[in-house]
């Protein structure tokens, strides 16, 4: 187990700080990631067009409640623009012959390395910025940049270890876990609805692999089950791959070099079990790395489908058996940053969610416009931030929580989760519920088409991890 | 003072101009360029073309982008629609062109134009006295924030001098010297400082999206050039 430095304000393994020549490294991975990535052009415009006119401050909800300079997404990105025109633009080499201007240094790497994790790279300050300028690309180059020289949050870094040369996913559910987890959903759907309903295993040749947010196997499982009540419903040929069966790609948040080998063992699991698309559980991180499987497996790869967007589509056509009743209490929707921001999934969602609940109000301001959760780019993970993340990053989404009066908060993503319920209890908003689209979906669904179950399998699991689903539920 | 005046018309000029529109043209080129080769490099080769092209289009046209900060887009729109016109539409600039390369368009009425320079003086004015007036910007403003404004507000207080005697304390041959100085100084200034957002800033958006379109194995490349492919993470 390795040991943890309190270097930053968040825990970094001790054995980083080991790191000698931080500086002269930096550089060597700025040039390398310069020559074989996309970066180049951004940050050449970046560093000639920025205006400096303070539209994003207003945009940036952790600017709004801190009041740091040093928290305006354009002051935050200017500290990598900084390095990039000192070393990488001809007028930054030659003035730094002729003045003794910019100098990279070890100080330099360790403000850097604060201050772009004080940045969820929820990318709402794109939105607002005349010259185009996304900070979110700013802050996940830098943030991959310190990772080159051992700068990375311990939780990040345990969690992918685990996923790339560990058991094989973030939360190290090993494989007889997996299934005996899933056999007591299994169990739960004969005892709570008296119904068959599975979730298949290695099917080759199936439509969907499923990729989860793999802690939903740990700490949702009301989640997964609405997930497996709509396949079995609607009758959809997926499976789940014992392979590789989880959706978590924090190279997303702090490095493309593990990006590119987590979304390339996902592709690879779905051609094992010959499958023909990706679907990704309620996550939104999951789905924008999914998306970018394209990216590094080509233009063969499979496509990427989000959960909500095939239940919508079953919904649309009148596959998916409700009831009469519905959610009679209040019920919003948190937009997850990484689905939301681009344009890409608002709608389904909501369309499900009119379909279901009699009180369907909407957070102001929604859609791309969102608040981020305050636990977005991996930052939900690091445990010792939680008084920043649930108070001067999280408070607006407190007050924007607080203003639709809702009981249930609706937030289609693992993280997002984590950090609302973080924020409601550390916000006075006890009473607000979070939960997924689907745990709703799971309590509307008709299972009278279903066959019923054989009646023999209601004994409880008791294994430590049905006991952790229980103690989860509870 | 006549012949200085000739050559800052003149060579001064026919410089400030040819390099303010190859420099211009050297951004434009060099992008197209680079996005081309970001684009053959990459492993995904889709781009959200429509959604890149409206968000563009909002940020040149910006009025549906005016609420969120009402004062600071007002003057800044003003300010951006001002400048442009009066330079390149009034009578007496046109007459050079005329005289010059035998080229002309219609003028706006010189009445229009003093009216416009008036209110180009002003917003240039308010846009120092907002970047002053807010703590945000105030910590982000670097020389050129401030100094830019003065130097482009300059060919607008002399030109208005120039055209109406009566004000102007000084003699008109000195002022009409640092009008046109001024002027050739902020066409120099265009492709080297943040004024290349004249040329470059339709093209942002893709760069922006193009950043995220890495090559397929930019990764593990990354991984060889640094030593680090075998390296335990």
């Amino acid at each position: 187990m390795s040991t943890t430095s309190t270097k930053y304000n968040y825990f970094i393994e001790e054995k980083t700080l080991a790191v000698k020549d931080r500086p002269r490294k930096f550089l060597q991975a700025f040039a390398a990631v310069l020559e074989h990535s996309s970066y180049g052009l951004a940050l050449e415009m970046y560093a000639r067009l920025g205006a400096k006119c303070s539209r994003c401050a207003a945009a940036c909800q952790l600017y709004e409640s801190s009041h740091d300079p040093d928290d305006i997404p354009c002051n935050r990105s200017e500290l990598l623009m900084r390095v990039y025109r000192r070393y990488f633009t001809r007028g930054g080499v030659l003035k730094a012959r002729f003045s003794n201007g910019f100098t990279l240094t070890e100080e330099y790497i360790d403000t850097m390395a604060d201050a772009y994790y004080r940045c969820t790279a929820c990318r709402r300050c794109k939105l607002t910025c005349p010259m185009g300028v996304d900070h979110g690309l700013v802050t996940h180059l830098a943030r991959y940049l310190l990772s080159e020289v051992g700068v990375v949050p311990k939780a990040l870094v345990v969690a992918t270890r685990e996923q790339l040369e560990g058991v094989g996913n973030t939360s190290a559910i090993p494989q007889p876990a997996l299934k005996d987890t899933c056999e007591f959903l299994e169990e739960e759907f004969q005892d709570l609805y008296g119904v068959e309903v599975r979730y298949p295993m290695d099917v080759e040749g199936s439509e969907y692999v499923f990729f989860p947010a793999v802690s939903d196997y740990l700490l949702e499982p009301d989640t997964l089950m609405g997930n497996a009540a709509v396949m079995a419903l609607t009758g959809g040929s997926w499976t789940i791959g014992t392979g590789n069966y989880d959706g978590i790609n924090y190279g997303l948040f702090y490095s493309d070099r593990m990006m590119e080998r987590i979304v390339k063992n996902v592709a690879a699991e779905v051609r094992r079990l010959k499958g023909k698309k990706v679907i990704v559980g309620e996550c939104g991180h999951a789905t924008r790395s999914a998306w970018f499987i394209p990216t590094f497996c080509g233009p063969d790869a499979p496509p990427v489908v989000n959960f909500m967007q095939y239940t919508w589509e079953q919904m649309r056509s009148g596959k998916l058996p409700l009831k009469d009743e519905r959610i009679e209490e209040r019920v919003t929707y948190h937009d997850p940053c990484n689905i939301a921001r681009a344009g890409r999934i608002t709608e389904e969602p909501r369309e499900i969610l009119k379909m279901i609940c009699a009180d369907f109000v909407e957070m102001t301001p929604n859609r791309t416009e969102n608040y981020c959760c305050g636990g977005g780019g991996g930052t939900v993970s690091i445990d010792e931030i939680r008084e920043f993340r649930t108070g001067a990053m999280g408070c607006r989404k407190a007050d924007q929580i607080r203003a639709t009066g809702a009981k249930i908060l609706v937030a289609p993503c693992a993280n997002c989760k984590k950090q609302l319920r973080e924020v409601c209890e550390d916000n006075g908003l006890e009473d607000v519920e979070v939960v997924g689209l689907h745990d709703l979906i799971l309590k509307v669904v008709d299972f009278s088409s279903l066959p019923k179950a054989s009646g023999e399998g209601s004994t409880a699991s008791t294994t430590p991890e049905g006991e952790a689903v229980e103690q989860a539920k509870a | 003072m006549t012949a200085w005046l000739e050559w800052a018309r003149g060579p001064a000029f026919i410089f400030a101009i040819s390099f303010m529109l190859m420099g211009m043209i050297r951004h434009v080129v060099l992008t197209i360029w680079e996005m081309h080769r970001t684009l053959r490099r990459a492993g995904d080769k889709s781009l959200p073309l429509r959604q890149l092209t409206l968000a563009t289009l909002k940020w040149l046209f910006p009025v549906g982008k005016i609420r969120n900060q009402l004062i600071g887009s007002v003057t800044s729109i003003i300010f951006h629609v001002a400048i442009l016109i009066v330079p390149l539409f009034l009578g007496g600039h046109i007459a050079l062109w005329s005289r010059g390369v035998g080229i002309s368009w219609p003028a706006i009425p010189n009445a229009l134009a003093d009216v416009i320079t008036i209110i180009a003086i002003i917003a240039t004015v308010a846009l120092v006295a907002q970047r002053l007036g807010a703590r945000a910007t105030r910590a982000l403003s670097r020389f050129q924030d401030y100094a830019l404004p003065v130097v482009i507000a300059v060919p607008f207080v002399t030109g208005f001098l120039v055209m109406h005697p009566a004000f102007n304390p000084f003699s008109y041959a000195a002022v009409m010297l640092v009008h046109v100085m001024s002027g050739n100084l902020v066409l120099v200034l265009m492709p080297i400082t943040k004024l290349s957002h004249a040329a470059l800033m339709p093209s942002v958006h893709y760069a922006s999206e193009l950043g995220w379109h890495w090559p397929s194995d930019s990764g593990s490349r990354v991984a060889v050039t640094l030593g680090k492919e075998d390296e335990a993470i």
